[in-house]
C-alpha cells in the first residue's frame, strides 16, 4: 500500500504529514529549497542589470 | 557582456543561499523541536490509571507489570503496561515513584553507568545494553544465583555487589552503590523499559532460549 | 615547537597565544591514545586494572581528552588565523592569556578528578563536583560554567577584533559559525529525570557541534589554509565555502533526527533522519573535489617551482579531505537509516565510524595547522616534510584506518550474531563478546591502536625538531 494508515502514538502536525513514502522529509526538503531558485532569479537579474 | 555572467559562480547567491538555508532549517527544528519535547514529556498517574499511552510514562509506571510485545499496526514492537504490580512489595504513591525515579536517573550519572553500558542504545560497548534491561531474561537466572524471592530483589543485590555476582570474565566493578541507590537505579530501569522506542532494541531477546538449549533442533 | 613560544618572529601575540593552545592540545591527544590503549587492553584482559582504574574510567577520559584536544587545537588555530586574516592584533590579548591560563587549570583539575576520584554518591553534588555521567559531557557542572566563562572571553575576542579589523568572508563564516558553537554547550548543561528528554538535548550539543560547526570550522580552517599554503585564489576559496556553508547546515542540522530513531521520540524522526543525514556527505565530497583541485591547479601553474609553502601541513589537509569524507562521510553512511541502524546503534559499528570520522574529519586538520604555526614562529618561508613527518602521518592514518577496519568487524558479528540472530539482552551481548570473531577483532584493534601510539610519539618528535630544521635550510 502506497499511503498507509497513521501509525504515530501521539497524532500531531508532523506526525499527519508523515503518513506515506517519503512524504514528510520530501516536504521539508522542498520548502527549504524552493526559494533558492527566487534568490537564483533575483541574483540574475541584478548581475545582468549592471 | 554582463549577458553571459554566471549566477552559479556568484558568492553573493551563495551567501544568501546559505543563510537562507541555516536560517530556515533552525526554524523548522525549532518547531519540530516544540512538537516532540511535547510528546516525550511524561505522563501523568491519572494517564497510567485511564490506559492512556505515552511515549513516556510517569513514574508511578514501576506499579505496573511491564511488557514488550509486536504491534501489528506498527510493524515492532511496542512497551504494553498491564497490570498492576507490587514493586519492591508495595505500591508507590506518585510522589514517592517520583523521588525514586529521581535518586535512580541521578545514581545512573554519578556511577557513570554511560561509560561501560548504552542507554536507549547511547553510551559504550563495553556491557550490556539497558534499555530493556528491566524485562531480560537473564534476571530469572539471577535470581536463583542470588538467593532472591523477586526480580528487583535480585538486581539489587547485584547492583551493589556486582564483582561477586559476575556472569562472565568482563565482571562490573563494585561502585559503592548503596541499597537505597540500587533500589531506585531499578525503578530508573523499570521506568526506561516503559519508554516507546519506536521498537529497538527488534525482537529483544528472542533466539536466547534456543541458543541456551543448544540450538535449533535442541529442544 | 617548545621553543616556538620564545621565539620572537611572530609579529602578533595572537599567534603566540595560539601555539600556546597547541601546546596543550598535543599533550592531551597523547593521554587520550594512551587511556584508548588501555580500554582495548580492557576488552581482552578484563581483570586489567579491574577495580582500580576501571573501563569506564579509562573511557571516559580518552573521549574527554578527545574532545577538550580538539577545542584547545581549535582556539588555538583560531587565534593564530586571526591577525592574519583581520591584519590586527587580537583585542583583548591579556585577557585570552589568562583565560588560557584558567581553562588549562580547570582541565587538569578536572581530569585528576576523573582518575583519582572517578564516581560520587547519587547526590546532586556529584554532578557538580566529581562528573556528570553524560557521554562526551561528563564534566561536573562547576567546570561547564567555567568553560562558558572561558568561551565567552575568547569571543569577544574573535568578535571584536573582526569588527575592528578586515572583514574577509573566512572570517564572517568563522565569526558566526563560532557563535553557534559556543552557543550550543549551553543545551547539555541541566539535569531531568525523564532520560529521553536528556538525550533529546544531550544529541543537540554532540550532534550540531560534530556534524553541523565542527564541520563548517574545518571548512573555515581547510580555506584559510589553502589559501596560506598554495596561494588559492581567495575568491574561489570563499564561493565554495560557502557552498559546503550551505550544503552542511542544510543537511547536518536536521540530520540531527538519525539520533531521534530510538530515545522515545516520535516515528517522524524516522524519515527526516534518514534522509537529510543521508545527505550529510554530500559536502564532504563537494570540499574533498575543492582541496585536491586547488592542488593539482596550483602545481600545474607553478610550473618547475613548487608551489606549496608547507608540505607537512599540506599532506594533513589532503588527508583531512580523504578522511572526512571517509570517515564521517562513508561510515557515517553505512549505519544512518534506520532500516540499517535498528540493528547497528550501540555497537562496536558506532565505534568504528567514530574513530575513523573523529581523525579523518578534526585530528588531521587539526595537526596541519599546529605545522602552519611552527612555520610561522620560526619565520620560515618553506617548510619541508622531513622523515618524522612522513613516518608520523603514515603511522597514525594506518593505526586509526587499522583500527576502524577492525572495529567494524566486530560490529558486523555483533550485529548479526547480538542483535539479528539472537536479538539482544544479556546473554546475547555477552555470547557475541566472547566469539573468536568478535575476539580476533578487538586483538588487531589493539595492534593498530599501538601502531597509531608510534605514530604519535614521531608526531611529537618531529613538531619538536622541524622548525629549527626549517629555520637552518631558509
Amino acid at each position: 500500500m502506497l499511503f498507509e494508515k497513521f501509525t504515530d502514538v501521539v497524532p500531531s502536525f508532523w506526525g499527519w504529514l508523515n503518513q506515506g513514502p517519503l512524504t514528510l522529509t520530501i516536504f521539508l526538503h522542498t520548502i527549504i529549497i524552493l526559494p533558492m531558485i527566487w534568490l537564483y532569479f533575483k541574483e540574475k537579474k541584478r548581475l545582468n542589470g549592471k | 557582456m554582463s549577458q553571459n555572467q554566471s549566477v552559479w559562480t556568484s558568492i553573493r547567491f551563495w551567501r544568501q543561499s546559505a543563510a537562507w538555508v541555516t536560517g530556515f532549517a533552525v526554524i523548522l527544528l525549532i518547531l519540530l523541536t516544540f512538537d516532540t519535547i511535547g510528546q516525550i514529556t511524561m505522563g501523568t498517574d491519572a494517564d497510567l490509571k485511564n490506559g492512556i499511552t505515552k511515549r513516556v510514562p510517569a513514574p508511578t509506571v514501576i506499579n505496573y507489570h511491564i511488557d514488550y510485545k509486536y504491534d501489528q499496526k506498527r510493524g515492532h514492537e511496542v512497551p504494553v503496561i498491564g497490570k498492576k504490580e507490587p514493586f519492591f512489595g508495595k505500591e508507590w504513591s506518585p510522589k514517592e515513584a517520583k523521588e525514586l525515579l529521581h535518586l535512580g536517573k541521578l545514581t545512573s550519572q554519578a556511577k557513570n553507568c554511560m561509560n561501560c553500558h548504552t542507554l536507549l542504545g547511547n553510551g559504550a560497548y563495553y556491557a550490556p545494553d539497558l534499555t530493556k534491561a528491566w524485562i531480560d531474561p537473564k534476571w530469572k537466572d539471577m535470581i536463583a544465583m542470588t538467593g532472591s524471592k523477586t526480580k528487583e530483589e535480585a538486581m539489587v543485590k547485584f547492583l551493589m555487589d556486582p564483582s561477586n555476582n559476575a556472569t562472565h570474565g568482563r565482571r562490573m566493578p563494585n561502585l559503592k552503590i548503596t541499597k537505597d541507590e540500587a533500589m531506585g537505579l531499578v525503578a530508573f530501569l523499570k521506568h526506561m523499559s516503559s519508554i516507546d522506542t519506536n521498537g529497538f532494541p527488534r525482537g529483544f531477546s528472542k533466539g536466547v532460549e534456543e541458543f541456551k538449549a543448544g540450538g535449533t533442533y535442541a529442544h | 615547537m617548545l621553543t616556538s613560544i620564545k621565539n620572537n618572529n611572530f609579529k602578533y601575540e595572537s599567534q603566540k597565544l595560539g601555539m600556546m593552545y597547541f601546546r596543550v592540545a598535543i599533550v592531551l591527544f597523547g593521554a587520550q591514545l594512551l587511556m584508548g590503549l588501555i580500554a582495548a587492553i580492557q576488552f581482552l584482559v578484563p581483570g586489567f586494572l579491574f577495580e582500580v582504574f576501571d573501563f569506564s574510567v579509562a573511557r571516559m577520559v580518552h573521549i574527554n581528552a578527545l574532545v577538550v584536544w580538539m577545542l584547545f587545537a581549535m582556539i588555538g588555530s583560531v587565534y593564530y588565523m586571526l591577525p592574519d586574516e583581520t591584519g590586527i592584533e587580537t583585542v583583548g590579548i591579556k585577557l585570552g592569556k589568562l583565560a588560557f591560563w584558567v581553562l588549562t587549570a580547570a582541565i587538569v583539575v578536572v581530569v585528576l578528578v576523573y582518575i583519582f576520584i572517578q564516581i560520587g554518591p547519587g547526590k546532586e553534588s556529584t554532578i557538580w563536583l566529581i562528573n556528570e555521567g553524560r557521554e562526551y559531557l561528563e564534566a561536573p557542572r562547576w567546570a561547564d560554567i567555567g568553560i562558558v566563562v572561558v568561551i565567552l572571553i575568547f569571543y569577544y575576542n574573535v568578535f571584536f577584533t573582526f569588527i575592528k579589523g578586515r572583514k574577509t568572508g573566512i572570517m564572517t563564516v568563522m565569526v558566526a559559525n563560532l557563535l553557534a558553537l559556543a552557543g550550543l554547550y549551553l543545551a547539555g548543561m541541566f539535569f531531568t529525570d525523564n532520560i529521553s528528554i536528556d538525550q533529546y538535548w544531550w544529541w543537540w550539543v554532540i550532534h550540531l557541534w560534530v556534524e553541523a560547526t565542527w564541520e563548517v570550522f574545518v571548512g573555515t580552517l581547510a580555506a584559510y589554509a589553502l589559501v596560506k599554503i598554495i596561494g588559492a585564489k581567495r575568491e574561489i576559496v570563499e564561493m565554495w565555502l560557502w557552498i559546503e556553508v550551505l550544503m552542511l547546515f542544510g543537511s547536518g542540522i536536521l540530520g540531527l533526527g538519525h539520533h531521534y530513531f530510538w530515545i522515545g521520540t516520535p516515528e517522524y524522526w524516522w524519515e527526516i533522519g534518514a534522509l537529510f543525514s543521508s545527505l550529510e556527505p554530500v559536502p564532504l565530497v563537494a570540499m574533498f573535489v575543492h582541496v585536491l583541485y586547488d592542488w593539482g591547479k596550483e602545481q600545474g601553474e607553478s610550473g618547475s617551482k613548487p608551489a606549496i609553502t608547507n608540505t607537512p601541513a599540506m599532506a594533513w589537509i589532503v588527508t583531512n579531505a580523504f578522511g572526512n569524507f571517509l570517515g564521517a562521510g562513508i561510515w557515517g553512511f553505512f549505519h544512518t537509516l534506520p532500516q540499517v541502524n535498528i540493528y547497528t546503534h550501540g555497537t562496536q559499528f558506532t565505534a568504528a565510524h567514530g574513530h575513523l570520522a573523529f581523525f579523518g574529519a578534526y585530528a588531521t586538520i587539526l595537526i596541519g595547522m599546529m605545522y602552519l604555526g611552527i612555520q610561522g614562529s620560526v619565520g620560515a618561508k618553506r617548510m619541508k616534510a622531513t622523515f618524522k613527518s612522513k613516518m608520523a602521518i603514515f603511522l597514525i592514518t594506518f593505526g586509526v584506518l587499522g583500527m576502524t577496519v577492525a572495529l567494524t568487524i566486530a560490529g558486523y558479528e555483533q550485529v548479526l550474531i547480538e542483535r539479528a540472530e539472537l536479538g539482544g539482552g544479556w546473554d546475547a551481548f555477552f555470547t557475541a563478546q566472547n566469539l573468536p570473531w568478535y575476539v580476533q577483532a578487538q586483538v588487531w584493534r589493539t595492534i593498530m591502536g599501538v601502531v597509531t601510539f608510534i605514530g604519535f610519539v614521531y608526531l611529537v618528535w618531529d613538531l619538536l625538531t622541524i622548525g629549527k630544521q626549517a629555520q637552518a635550510e631558509n
